[in-house]
C-alpha cells in the first residue's frame, strides 16, 4: 500500500503544481491550437483530403507539442532542491518515476485529445466508425512518449543544454511510436476495420510497456549522484 | 587544549549500536578527494558539529552520512544497520536541512508536508502536520504557499518537513545560511529543541558561533580530513577561532 501511496503522492503534487502554474499545459495547449490554425490555413483542401495527411499531422502536433511539456518536467523539481527532498525519503526510485509518469500521462493525454479536437474542427474530420480505438492507438502512444520522455527529461535536466538536448535524445528512439501510432490513425480515419490496427496497437502497447520497464529500472541511476 | 577522541569502530558488542558511525568515509571526484577516510561514532543524544573553510568536503560528508551519495570507500551504519543503496528503507529513520528548504514553492506549507509524509509512508498526517507546525512556530502559515514565506519561516517549515518522521538522525546543511539575526535566533531556539535526548545531531557550518552553542562534539574538517575531532567541553569559546585557523593552516600546510 505504501508503494502504491508513494506513487500516488507523486501524481497528486504533480497535477496540483500544474494546476496551479499551468505551465506546461498551456505551452503544449497553445502549441496544439497553433499547428492546427497554421495548417488549416496551409493547405489547399480542395487539392489534399485531410482523411489523408491528418493522422501525420496529428501525431507531428503531438509529439512537438509534447517535448514542449514533458522537457519541463524536473523544472519545479529544481527551485529551491524539491526534488532532493524526493530522493531523501525512502520512495523507490521505480515509485517515483512511475508517478511522474503517470501525472505526465494526464498532461499529455489531455493534449492529445485536444490536438484531435482543433484538427476535427479546422479540417472536419470524420473519426470513422471507432473513435475508442483512436483513443486507445493515441493512450497507447502516449504512454510511451511520456515514459521515455519522463526518463530524458530527468538526463537533459542536469545539463547544460537542457531542454535543446531533450528532441536530440528523444526523437530517434520515438520513431517506432511514431510509425505505429500514425498508421494506426491512418487506418482509423480512413474507416478500415478493427482488424486492420490490432497489430499496429500491439506493437504501441509493446513500446509503452517496454519503455517504462527500461524507464523503471534507469531512473535511479540518472538521478542518484 | 584539546586532546583528540579516537573515534571507535562501530560497536556490536555494546548494548545498543550507535545511532550513526562511519569508518573509513571517502569519496573520490575523479583525483580530487572530496571526504577522505573519515571515521566517527555518535549515540543517541549527541550534536556533533563539523566546521571547516569552503570547500573541505562538509557538504559531501553529510551526503555520504545521509545516504545521498555513495562513497568511494568506507561505511556508513545508522541504529546497527549498514546503509545500503539498493534498499531505500533506512531513510526513514533520517532527517534532513538544507540551506535549500526542500519545498515545493507552488505549495501550501501543509500540502508540502501532506506529500512528504506520504512519501515516508506516514498515516497519521493529521494530527503529526499541526504537531510538527506548532513546534516550529508555523501553526497559523499551514495555509500560506511555499513562496509567500520568508527565509526564516521557509526554514522553519523545512525543519517541520525534516523532523516530520521523527527521525533518530537529524542531518544540518549550514542551516542558518542567509538567515537575519532574528530569524536565525528562532531556528536556534527550534534547534534546541532536538537536544531532547532520542535524536542525534550532525551540523556543518562554517560559522563557529552559531556552530558551537548547540554541540557536545565538534570536528574540523580541512581537505576532506577531520583536522581535530573531539568534545565540545574541551575548547574554550574565546580561543576557538584561533584554535580553529591553526588547524586549518596545519591540515592545509
Amino acid at each position: 500500500m505504501t508503494y502504491l501511496g508513494q506513487i500516488y503522492a507523486i501524481v497528486w503534487k504533480d497535477l496540483l503544481l500544474e494546476l496551479r502554474t499551468r505551465e506546461r499545459i498551456a505551452a503544449m495547449g497553445a502549441f496544439a491550437v497553433l499547428a492546427g490554425i497554421l495548417f488549416n490555413y496551409s493547405m489547399d483542401q480542395t487539392v489534399v483530403r485531410a482523411q489523408d495527411i491528418a493522422a501525420g499531422l496529428i501525431w507531428m502536433t503531438l509529439v512537438f507539442g509534447g517535448l514542449l511539456g514533458i522537457g519541463r518536467t524536473f523544472h519545479l523539481e529544481a527551485q529551491d532542491g524539491a526534488f532532493q527532498g524526493v530522493l531523501t525519503s525512502p520512495a523507490p526510485k521505480d515509485a517515483v518515476y512511475i508517478g511522474k509518469v503517470a501525472a505526465n500521462f494526464v498532461l499529455l493525454y489531455l493534449v492529445a485529445l485536444l490536438v484531435v479536437g482543433v484538427f476535427t474542427l479546422f479540417f472536419g474530420l470524420d473519426l470513422g466508425e471507432h473513435p475508442g480505438m483512436l483513443a486507445l492507438a493515441l493512450a497507447l502512444g502516449s504512454l510511451g512518449f511520456v515514459a521515455l520522455g519522463t526518463l530524458f527529461s530527468a538526463v537533459s535536466s542536469g545539463t547544460h543544454m537542457g531542454e535543446t538536448l531533450l528532441p536530440i535524445l528523444v526523437f530517434p528512439l520515438l520513431v517506432p511510436m511514431v510509425i505505429y501510432g500514425v498508421s494506426a490513425t491512418g487506418r482509423l480515419l480512413a474507416g478500415r476495420p478493427v482488424a486492420d490496427i490490432v497489430g499496429n496497437l500491439r506493437m504501441l502497447g509493446a513500446f509503452a510497456v517496454l519503455a517504462l520497464g527500461v524507464g523503471a529500472v534507469l531512473f535511479r541511476f540518472v538521478v542518484e549522484e | 587544549m584539546q586532546s583528540a577522541v579516537t573515534p571507535q569502530a562501530p560497536a556490536v558488542a555494546r548494548g545498543a549500536p550507535p545511532v550513526l558511525s562511519a569508518r573509513g568515509l571517502t569519496r573520490e571526484y575523479g583525483v580530487v578527494v572530496a571526504v577522505d577516510g573519515i571515521d566517527l561514532e555518535l549515540d543517541a543524544g549527541d550534536f556533533l558539529t563539523v566546521f571547516g573553510p569552503n570547500g573541505a568536503g562538509k557538504t559531501t560528508l553529510l551526503s555520504l552520512l545521509g545516504g545521498r551519495l555513495k562513497p568511494t570507500r568506507g561505511e556508513v551504519w545508522v541504529g546497527g544497520e549498514r546503509l545500503a543503496f539498493s534498499d531505500t528503507a533506512w531513510r526513514a529513520r533520517i532527517g534532513v536541512l538544507s540551506h535549500q528548504s526542500f519545498l515545493y514553492a507552488h505549495l501550501t506549507v501543509a500540502e508540502n508536508l501532506r506529500f512528504f509524509g506520504k512519501l515516508f509512508g506516514l498515516t497519521d498526517l493529521n494530527e503529526r502536520i499541526p504537531d510538527r507546525l506548532e513546534q516550529v512556530g508555523l501553526a497559523n502559515r499551514s495555509d500560506v504557499l511555499a513562496r509567500q514565506l520568508s527565509h526564516g519561516m521557509r526554514q522553519r517549515a523545512a525543519l517541520a518537513r525534516a523532523l516530520l518522521h521523527d527521525p533518530e538522525l537529524v542531518l544540518l546543511d549550514e542551516p542558518y545560511t542567509g538567515l537575519d539575526p532574528h530569524a536565525a535566533s528562532v531556528l536556534r531556539g527550534v534547534l534546541s529543541s532536538l537536544k531532547d535526548g532520542r535524536r542525534t545531531v550532525v551540523m556543518v557550518t562554517h560559522n563557529l558561533t552559531q556552530g558551537l552553542e548547540l554541540a557536545n562534539r565538534l570536528a574540523i574538517q580541512v581537505r576532506g580530513r577531520f583536522g581535530w575531532y573531539g568534545e565540545r567541553d574541551a575548547v574554550e569559546p574565546e580561543t576557538f577561532e584561533h584554535f580553529y585557523h591553526h588547524v586549518v593552516e596545519a591540515g592545509n600546510a
